[in-house]
């Protein structure tokens, strides 16, 4: 068994911001467990930037950032967590740049700032549009510069805890296939996304499969606002590869069939710039009616233009997403628009965690994307979530920290390593009458229709018994590959077997929820409800392996509710 | 939908269980527009669960997923199975896992030496407090000109496929390799660093003199990279640091007299004019193990056709400089 101070559970912006807070304290042994290499981690896909109240460019401060934050979040985010988050913003961005991240720059040699939807002023910081990619190789390099320790592709499996605090994790080593336990006296999760869910229409990596909210839930850690699920309006037509909002942000224009600005029939002042869950629901509404395009593979879609730019500024801001249309549209947006449609994109809900990432269980944290602090509310803006992982990850570091040195290790029972191995054994052992690759797209399918853009009770229910469905079917699908070096076969089971655990609380708290705010849009309650909604929903499995769904008030210190209008 | 039937040979290893490693065909019918990485997934979904391959963020940026198509490295998810088709004008496509790494199971490599060098080479900035400011209330000036330096090395996103290709990572163990050195030339040229030029001793330490420019790793590189270029300008600051008069910057000298006669680099006749004879004979071994394995051109060499214009446009850059 292995023996740590902290365990962090995730490599990406909010793991290794919080393994960079442990490394300035001395003797602490502290470890980093991540399914892959620390800067394959999702956060490098990040494109667009990151938001702080810098005001290189335009005027600015926090509480604006604030404001806008808040407002973008349709009134359910937690006011003192943003408050706390924008206040930090302009600190933090320097932190990383004296770190020696390149940011883009303007002539007078200060950090560039580019406009993004739902700001009020050019807020978003950024390097080109490579901005999680240079982000995470920076925090990379600095961990390796304070040595933090690392375990490289290793599985989190579940989390041990007495009830009261945790005593550490069980994990699968991938290239050994071994099972071990790691004790520690704390452990933060910062697992990333879940948005995988939709499979077949998502921008997110391959992993990004709920790992962290799954293990929460099945150790009796609640979740809290699952139902808000972000799809971002620019995804690839094919693969649903990301284009980021910066493209809008430079001033590319959405063009229906008729060629047509369509967002001015939306969002007449913010036009493109609008809130992602608005220009999304924008997008689906021109393909609904007709107004979209439809190619020979039957996907329909809009087209995002960015030709007016020109090349200069295509090539100077947007390289890597130029490269992207011609590498998986085979189009050159110097030369040609690029076909979008909105995509899977962001996890709003997630592990129900106060300010510093506390969760339930003393000990246990949770913090990035994984994470629900509530700062992104009902619809998250482009340019926090960088800001969240890092802001958040920071903070759940330092409570760490002076946690770990006020208690001392629990006992850890073998039998929880035991129980992993028999349930893996279980998976080589199953009949095999379904297929995971079947399951999987079946999911993304029900969820798609149930839970997706637009949504209500009817189709909500029947998606509700679907995954259950999906769920009891799971029990049979058999683990092939049995060898148990670099098993990814056994990997991709584990990882959809969190997907439908997780998928259940996302149509569960949906179908609760009735009324329509931010990214969460009911046709049979088409407005905001405050009376009886400005709450959050919180979701675990009880004693009886049941979900129960409960609410939790939200915090609202300086701004109150009022309609959102862009 | 345009289809086409698609036999993939894929090598297949798994050191536990196997005593050599084979190749496994797997015909698929491909539609347009798919990738290699999706091939590769629908293979592993409908034939055959246990091929073991890495990828994850599936749009060229994670840098997990590099494989060998038809011999030449490249990113699995970037690359258009129906483009392959097209260069090679096959219906049979070859993967196999990338070089100088050993393999941990099929088409997955141990990639942990070439991160472990790179991680001994202070791959960091180390803040010069001259620049950086001492508090958080102030960011540091550094302007588009100087970022421009050093922009394009931040691309790198390890995936190391120009690792896999290096004929000196083959054959010299301390060589720091591509992407490490370039790295390291990341770093040299910030103006937040508190090494600067000096950082040209670690490139000397782990023999970036002994690159011998053949590009492979620029031609490779799916972001652009081109670590060579990043290799030439740190031996350049190690010039400029005074770390001059020894082989590696003769060699330099030789270099341009080289390209100059033939248009080419001749790796063998190199180090006859940088080091002597003796210096010859004492590199001889590696000059052999290089031809040996395909990594070196012969000693005997034509001039390339269009010599006569690179000889002009090497002249004018060497006027300019
Ligand atoms: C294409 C794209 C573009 C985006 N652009 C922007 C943007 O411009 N601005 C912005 O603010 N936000 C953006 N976002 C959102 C933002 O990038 C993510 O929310 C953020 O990076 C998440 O970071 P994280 O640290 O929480 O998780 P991640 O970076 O996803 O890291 C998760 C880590 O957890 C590990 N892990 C997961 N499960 C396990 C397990 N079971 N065992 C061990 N390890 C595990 C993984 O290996 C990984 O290291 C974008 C998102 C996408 C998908
Ligand atoms: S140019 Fe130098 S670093 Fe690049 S592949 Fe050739 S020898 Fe290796
Ligand atoms: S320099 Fe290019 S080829 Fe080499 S590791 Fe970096 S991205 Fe990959
Ligand atoms: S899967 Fe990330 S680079 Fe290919």
């Amino acid at each position: 068994m292995l023996q740590y101070d902290i365990i962090i559970v995730g490599a990406g912006g909010a793991g290794l911001y919080a393994a960079l807070e442990t490394s300035k304290k001395e003797n602490l042994k502290v470890a980093v467990v991540s399914k892959v290499f620390p800067t394959r981690s999702h956060t490098g896909a990040a494109q667009g930037g990151i938001n702080a109240a810098l005001g290189n460019v335009a005027p600015d401060n926090p509480e604006k950032h604030s404001y806008d934050t808040v407002k973008g979040s349709d009134f359910l985010a937690d006011q003192d967590a943003v408050e706390l988050m924008c206040q930090m913003a302009p600190k933090i961005i320097r932190e990383m740049e004296h770190m020696g991240l390149p940011f883009s720059r303007l002539e007078n040699g200060k950090i560039a700032q580019r406009p993004f939807g739902g700001a009020s002023f050019p807020r978003t910081c950024y390097a080109a549009d490579k901005t999680g990619h240079v982000m995470l190789q920076t925090l990379y390099e600095q961990c390796v510069k304070n040595g933090v320790n690392f375990l490289n592709e290793w599985f989190a499996l579940s989390l041990v805890h007495n009830g009261e605090r945790i005593a550490g994790i069980v994990a699968l080593n991938l290239r050994t296939g071994e099972i071990v336990g790691i004790r520690a006296k704390a452990v933060i999760l910062a697992t990333g996304g879940h948005a995988r869910i939709y499979w077949k229409r998502t921008s997110n990596a391959l992993g990004n499969t709920g790992d962290g909210p799954a293990m929460a839930l099945r150790a009796g850690v609640p979740l809290k606002d699952m139902e808000f699920v972000q799809f971002h309006p620019t995804g690839l037509r094919r693969t649903g590869i990301l284009v980021t909002e910066g493209a809008r942000g430079e001033g590319g224009y959405l063009i229906n069939k008729d060629g047509e600005r369509f967002m001015k029939r939306y969002a007449p002042e913010k036009m493109e710039l609008a809130p992602r869950d608005l220009v999304s629901r924008a997008i689906e509404t021109e393909i609904l009616e007709g107004r979209g395009f439809k190619d020979a593979e039957g996907n329909k879609f809009v087209y995002l233009d960015l030709r007016h730019l020109g090349r200069k500024k295509i090539l100077e801001r947007l390289p890597q997403i130029r490269e992207l249309a011609i590498d998986f549209e085979g189009v050159d947006p110097i030369e040609e628009p690029i076909p979008i449609r909105p995509t899977a994109h962001y996890s709003m809900g997630g592990i129900d965690t106060d300010i510093y990432g506390r969760t339930r269980i003393k000990g246990l944290y949770a913090a990035g994307e994984c994470g629900c602090v509530s700062v992104h509310g009902a619809n998250r803006l482009g340019g926090n979530s960088l800001l969240d992982i890092v802001v958040f990850g920071k903070l759940a570091g330092e409570d760490a920290v002076n946690y770990v040195s006020e208690v001392s290790l629990l006992p850890f029972e073998e039998s929880a390593v035991r129980e992993q191995e028999d349930r893996i054994r279980a998976l080589f052992n199953n009949d095999g009458s379904e297929k995971l690759a079947d399951l999987r797209n079946e999911l993304s399918d029900v969820m798609t229709y149930g839970a997706g853009i637009f949504r209500e009770e009817k189709k909500m229910k029947e998606a509700l018994e679907k995954v259950r469905e999906i769920k009891e079917r799971a029990k049979k699908i058999k683990v092939y590959d049995t060898d148990m070096t670099f098993n990814t076969n056994l990997q991709q089971t584990l990882e959809f077997l969190n997907m439908v655990e997780v998928a259940e609380t996302i149509v569960l708290g949906a179908l609760e929820r009735k009324e329509s705010r931010g990214a969460h849009f009911r046709l049979d309650y088409p407005k905001r409800d405050d009376e009886n909604f400005l709450k959050h929903s919180i979701i675990e499995r009880g004693d009886d392996g049941e979900l129960k769904i409960s609410w939790k008030p939200v915090k609202i210190t300086k701004f109150q509710p009022e309609e959102r209008k862009y | 939908m345009e289809k086409r039937k698609v036999t993939f040979r894929i090598r297949r290893f798994n050191p536990k269980k196997d005593s050599q490693p084979y190749y496994q065909e797997y015909e698929v019918e491909v539609v347009k527009g798919m990738t290699i990485l999706e091939a590769l997934q629908f293979i592993k979904d409908n034939i055959d669960p246990t091929l073991s391959f890495r990828a994850f963020c599936r749009s060229a940026i994670c840098g997990s997923c590099s494989v060998k198509i038809n011999g030449y490295p490249k990113l699995a998810c970037k690359t258009q199975v129906f483009g392959e088709l097209e260069v090679y004008k096959t219906d049979i496509l070859t993967i196999e896992p990338i070089d100088n790494m050993e393999v941990i199971r099929d088409l997955i490599v141990n990639w942990d030496s070439a991160i472990e060098k790179m991680e001994k080479m202070r791959p960091y900035l180390i803040p010069d407090p001259e620049v950086v400011p001492k508090t958080l209330d102030e960011e540091c000036k550094v302007y588009p000109n100087e970022l421009k330096k050093f922009d394009r090395f931040t691309d790198c996103i390890l995936c190391t496929t120009c690792y896999s290709v290096c004929g000196i990572v083959k054959v010299d163990s301390n060589y720091g390799g591509p992407f490490p050195l370039a790295r390291v030339y990341r770093f040299a040229v910030d103006p937040r660093d508190a090494l600067k030029k000096e950082r040209a001793k670690i490139g000397y330490t782990f023999d970036m003199w002994n690159c011998v420019r053949c590009e492979k790793c620029a031609d490779v590189c799916p972001k652009h990279v081109a670590p060579v270029n990043g290799i030439m300008k740190l031996r350049g600051l190690s010039i400029d640091i005074g770390l001059k008069n020894n082989p590696g910057a003769r060699h330099v000298a030789a270099f341009y007299k080289s390209l100059l006669e033939s248009g080419m680099l001749n790796e063998v006749l190199l180090p006859l004019r940088t080091k002597g004879i003796k210096g010859v004979l004492e590199n001889l071994p590696m000059g052999i193990k290089m031809i040996l394995k395909g990594k070196a051109h012969s000693p005997i060499m034509k001039p390339i056709a269009e010599h006569e214009g690179l000889r002009k446009v090497m002249k004018a850059a060497m006027e300019v400089e």
